[in-house]
């Protein structure tokens, strides 16, 4: 419905719209995160040598940028030119968004055999060009060069065997910590030692057996030796650890080298970067970004004039000096600032044989489910050989589930199910109202309920019915651009989310979110109210802000240092453990305590909200009702469960409601501080349902899992009303 | 409550209790405050410490050079007062007809607008932005501010307290020849004040804090909010912790300076709406 009158709109939008551009001498170009700001000193740089160019740069924060650009495609809005990360060039060749290169590629100078193998890989797909590649990374060894040098190691080992003995020798060499940072859900890392072990992704089958196994086998021993410790990997617990020493070993790309100069500047001279050991072969992992040209934009010719200058050998250098970025170009790396830097030339080794992920559309969904297979082999809950069998399942039912193009019966499902909502409506709408009679109706009532009733109907309603009848479609990233590949597929997607793994995991723990989140932060929220009307406590006002400011505080604030209280190696909780004489725990890390861990921050940024509701409520309980059970001789509990406690039973209620509604869509925290790991213990559905939204644009399937939700909110809802209704009765 | 006299040991073991609970939830705010002035250095250590050992304004002044604080500020503002105030002023009159007024299917209109409170809200967001773009409205303050002026959560709250106010009054002004308009405008809402106040913060604060709805509805960076300019100095892998701690407190200040003035309105405001929830 919203679609039909997209010409028309598109019209009158050029009509009202936009100040017209002077034609053909101006480009719109996103860039996102550092190089959004940095990207101008190279439009300045083009401006200069094409005079009568104007060149509007934008810069787009990576958290968000993906949503962004989607949004942007779909609302028309795309730029002429933006930057895109590598892995995301397939979802945007599948929505029909970035535009072939080859013929502005077959007129040019630009020679583009000079890029490395791994980083045409992603801008090439069947025989045409989709972008260029602007920038690259790969991973290396980060090592303490004096540790290597105490276990009796001058030289990092160079095949996986030599490896491991070197990891056994640093671990024995030193009194806690590990050898070696691996982290379990990491896709990224898992890849980079299956490639090496001569393993394939997608060719001919979807993985190879075998090589999956020995990948598997060979990371599986560093974590039964107790070389490195079975959890996700977090950049900022790194850097400490690796100066003290905790992890002595770990992977990384580029951007590590300056993180660590300027954080641990103590530690300069004392650590090393080495290439990969190798297996069978050499790989690591071709990450960057790349340069595409939107189909929207309006003027092709000089967009390819700007994004040959980027890609081209003489400004990728240029590039290197102004944002560190290493260059795609391998000329570039001739200029002297690269090829003299000592720790660039593990990357320069790598890069040569680095490797990008396949060219399909529904990758950041294949990898969300390698990092879960990976994970249930290393912690030894299936055998790698059941871990391959299901992951390769796994994989072929989500390519299977690719492309459709709707029949001409799809507009007639929905024109029958836009017209019979209204019918439903009015039929139950009369149903109960006969009984009023007219004449105690207040017209001017409309008029009230106008305006907010109005930003409802077309704000919220109408995209209720829409996301509904979304759930009953295929609607993923093929139809986000592209009406016409939207299928009606029934109760698919319901019946595809009750045998779906990860969802009932998520199903799960938003239940234990709630059951154990709830009473914890409505007991705890109480007592403290009741703390807060004590009349012993001076300085009220004081004490309700603080307990508030959690509320208020930004999550990324929260976040950073939560996750250091729950550090394990010098978290604060596991520091308390120590004193106590008790062993250091994996809190984010380990599958029992990760979600209690979650749910104790969640309780701890949200009570002050409750405790204020109770405060104000403590306050209107009317004095006299205590003078006269005080006179009776009451002592202070009786007053507590005779007076106190009936009186807040209505707020108690909405309080109980209000927050059994937001813990079954608990999502912020598992979001930010473990992703839904590890093994799914912390994924909820809203997360859930985020991922398969946002990050893998199946649409249809993440809204069938809103309305799971719903109904499931809508009982318990129900319930409580129920149980406060018979209590009701008892007083 | 009855006067009750406290041993000295009692009274020093609550205090004790309540000082620990007040360091426990300000610990991380006064963390932020204070990793704002910290140098890299001292940001990751192994046993950080409460105060920076060295104190630096480098955070501020690379915040303050890396984005244009009065534009983005200036925006945010926009969108939060605008927000606020409309959405104040539409729920408010949506709620006295819920609770003052008769009309017919009033009380399924209203069950209505409470079921959709359970349906999540990120499966409304794709559908909302291309209803706002067949309406034109992407990349402007209009398509940004007008899907939060209604709120269901906040109708509800006004309905509670606007049920809580005896009928006599209004039939009075009724009487006196007093507009349906008149009554709403010059009774209800300086009645309303605490609860009004209550809403003002948190409408305030959820559009101070949005980040991804002004992000994806404006194309220009010169209009951008501050939150999502703040965003933007975050790189893939690498993060400034001083600049970014920087940024977030003067995110926050202005939340925080809200809740104090609306401080006392707000205790209020909250009980009498949910007391009969």
């Amino acid at each position: 419905m919203i679609f039909k009158h997209k010409v028309f709109y598109a019209a009158l939008l050029l009509c009202l719209g936009r100040a017209p551009v002077a034609a053909g001498q101006q480009l719109n170009v996103w860039a996102i995160g550092a190089e959004g700001k940095l990207i101008r000193q190279a439009a300045e740089l083009f401006e200069a040598r094409n005079p009568g160019v104007k060149i509007v740069t934008q810069g787009i924060p990576w958290t968000g940028a993906h949503e962004k650009l989607v949004t942007a495609v779909v609302g028309d809005m795309a730029p002429d030119i933006s930057q895109l990360g590598t892995t995301w060039m397939p979802e945007f060749r599948a929505m029909n968004a970035i535009e072939p290169l080859d013929g502005f590629i077959k007129s040019s100078k630009l020679d583009t055999a000079d890029f490395f193998p791994g980083a045409r890989d992603s801008n090439f797909y069947q025989g045409k060009w989709y972008g260029l590649p602007w920038y690259v990374d790969t991973r290396v060894m980060y090592y303490r060069k004096d540790l290597a040098a105490k276990a009796g190691y001058k030289n990092f080992p160079a095949d996986w065997e030599g490896f491991y003995k070197f990891a056994k020798a640093l671990k024995a060499s030193k009194h806690e910590g590990y050898a070696f940072a691996l982290p379990t859900n990491d896709w990224q890392i898992f890849l980079m030692f299956y490639w090496q072990n001569g393993g394939e992704l997608l060719k001919d089958s979807p993985l190879t057996a075998g090589k999956f196994e020995g990948a598997i086998n060979y990371l599986k021993r560093f974590f039964d030796e107790d070389l490195a410790p079975l959890e996700g990997g977090n950049d900022t617990d790194l850097l400490t650890a690796f100066e003290s020493g905790y992890y002595p070993v770990f992977i990384s790309g580029p951007w590590m080298i300056s993180q660590l100069e300027t954080s641990k500047p103590l530690l300069n001279g004392r650590w090393a970067t080495a290439p990969l050991p190798a297996g069978e072969r050499r790989a690591s992992f071709m990450g960057g970004c790349n340069l595409v040209m939107f189909k929207s934009s309006p003027n092709k010719a000089l967009a390819w004039k700007f994004m040959e200058f980027l890609a081209g050998p003489e400004m990728q250098a240029r590039w290197y000096a102004l944002s560190g970025d290493l260059p795609a170009s391998r000329k570039a790396w001739l200029a002297p600032a690269l090829a003299r830097n000592p720790q660039l030339s593990a990357f320069r080794l790598e890069l040569d044989t680095a490797k990008a992920p396949p060219q399909v559309a529904e990758w950041e969904n294949i990898a969300g489910n390698i990092n879960d297979a990976v994970e249930e082999a290393v912690f030894g809950r299936i055998t790698p050989q059941a871990a391959r069998e299901k992951l390769s399942a796994r994989i072929e039912k989500i390519l299977a589930k690719s492309e459709r193009q709707q029949s001409p019966a799809f507009k007639i499902y929905l024109a029958l199910f836009l017209f019979l909502i209204p019918v439903c409506a009015v039929a139950l709408h009369l149903r109960g109202t006969r009984a009023l009679t007219r004449s105690k109706y207040q017209p001017i009532a409309v008029l009230f309920l106008l305006p907010a009733v109005l930003i409802l109907a077309v704000f919220l309603f109408i995209p209720i019915v829409a996301s509904f009848i979304a759930s009953m479609t295929n609607w993923n990233m093929y139809g986000v651009n592209d009406w016409t590949k939207v299928v009606f597929i029934g109760l698919e997607n319901y019946s595809g989310l009750l045998r779906d793994p990860v969802f009932l995991a998520g199903l799960r723990n938003t239940l234990l979110f709630a059951f154990i989140g709830v009473p914890v932060s409505v007991t705890l929220s109480l007592a403290m109210a009741l703390a807060l009307n004590a009349q012993l406590l001076k300085a009220k006002a004081f004490f309700r802000v603080a307990y508030f400011i959690p509320v208020i505080t930004t999550m990324v604030a929260v976040a950073m240092i939560w996750r250091w209280l729950y550090n394990p190696e010098f978290g604060l909780f596991n520091l308390a453990l120590g004193y106590a004489g008790l062993p250091a725990q994996g809190w984010l890390s380990n599958r029992w305590l990760a979600l209690p861990s979650l749910i104790l921050m969640a309780v701890w940024k949200g009570f002050g909200y409750n405790t204020i509701i109770f405060v104000a409520a403590l306050q209107s309980i009317p004095e006299s009702l205590y003078e006269s059970i005080a006179l009776d001789g009451a002592s202070t509990r009786q007053e507590f469960w005779y007076i106190t406690l009936p009186m807040l039973r209505n707020t108690a209620f909405f309080v109980i409601v209000m927050t059994t509604i937001g813990y079954l869509q608990f999502f912020a925290e598992p979001y930010i501080m473990t992703g839904g790991g590890p093994l799914n213990s912390t994924m909820s559905v809203v997360l859930y349902m985020y991922q398969q939204g946002f990050k893998f644009y199946n649409l249809g399937y993440a809204s069938a899992m809103a309305y799971i939700l719903f109904g499931l909110i809508f009982a318990f809802t129900a319930v409580q009303f129920r149980v406060q209704k018979k209590l009701e009765g008892n007083f | 409550m009855a006067t009750v006299r406290h041993s000295p040991a009692y009274k020093f073991a609550f205090y004790a209790f309540m000082l620990a609970s007040v360091v426990i939830t300000l610990f991380p705010f006064v963390w932020m405050l204070s990793t704002s002035f910290k140098s890299p250095g001292e940001i990751f250590t192994k046993t950080p410490t409460i105060l920076p050992q060295l104190w630096t304004l480098a955070g501020y002044r690379n915040l303050f050079a890396a984005v244009n604080m009065g534009l983005h500020l200036f925006n945010s503002v926009i969108y939060a007062v605008s927000i606020t105030v409309l959405s104040v002023l539409f729920n408010a009159m949506a709620a006295y007809a819920f609770a003052k007024l008769k009309f017919p299917g009033r009380e399924k209109l209203f069950a209505l607008l409470l079921v959709t409170m359970m349906v999540p809200g990120q499966v409304t967001m794709l559908p909302v932005f291309l209803i706002l773009k067949s309406m034109g409205l992407l990349n402007s303050y209009a398509g940004l501010v007008l899907p939060g002026t209604a709120a269901v959560f906040a109708i509800f709250m006004l309905r509670q307290f606007m049920a809580e106010i005896p009928e006599e009054i209004l039939e009075a002004a009724r009487i006196d020849g007093f507009s349906e308009f008149a009554i709403f405008w010059r009774i209800m809402l300086p009645l309303c004040k605490p609860i009004i106040a209550t809403l003002t913060v948190f409408s305030f604060i959820g559009a101070w804090n949005d980040f991804l709805w002004p992000l994806i509805i404006m194309l220009r960076e010169d209009k951008y909010t501050l939150p999502v300019a703040l965003a933007g100095l975050n790189g893939q892998y690498n993060t400034d912790w001083g600049l970014l701690m920087a940024g977030a407190v003067v995110v926050v200040l202005p939340a925080v300076l809200i809740f104090l003035l609306a401080q006392k309105h707000y205790i209020k405001g909250i009980a009498a709406g949910a007391v009969k929830g």
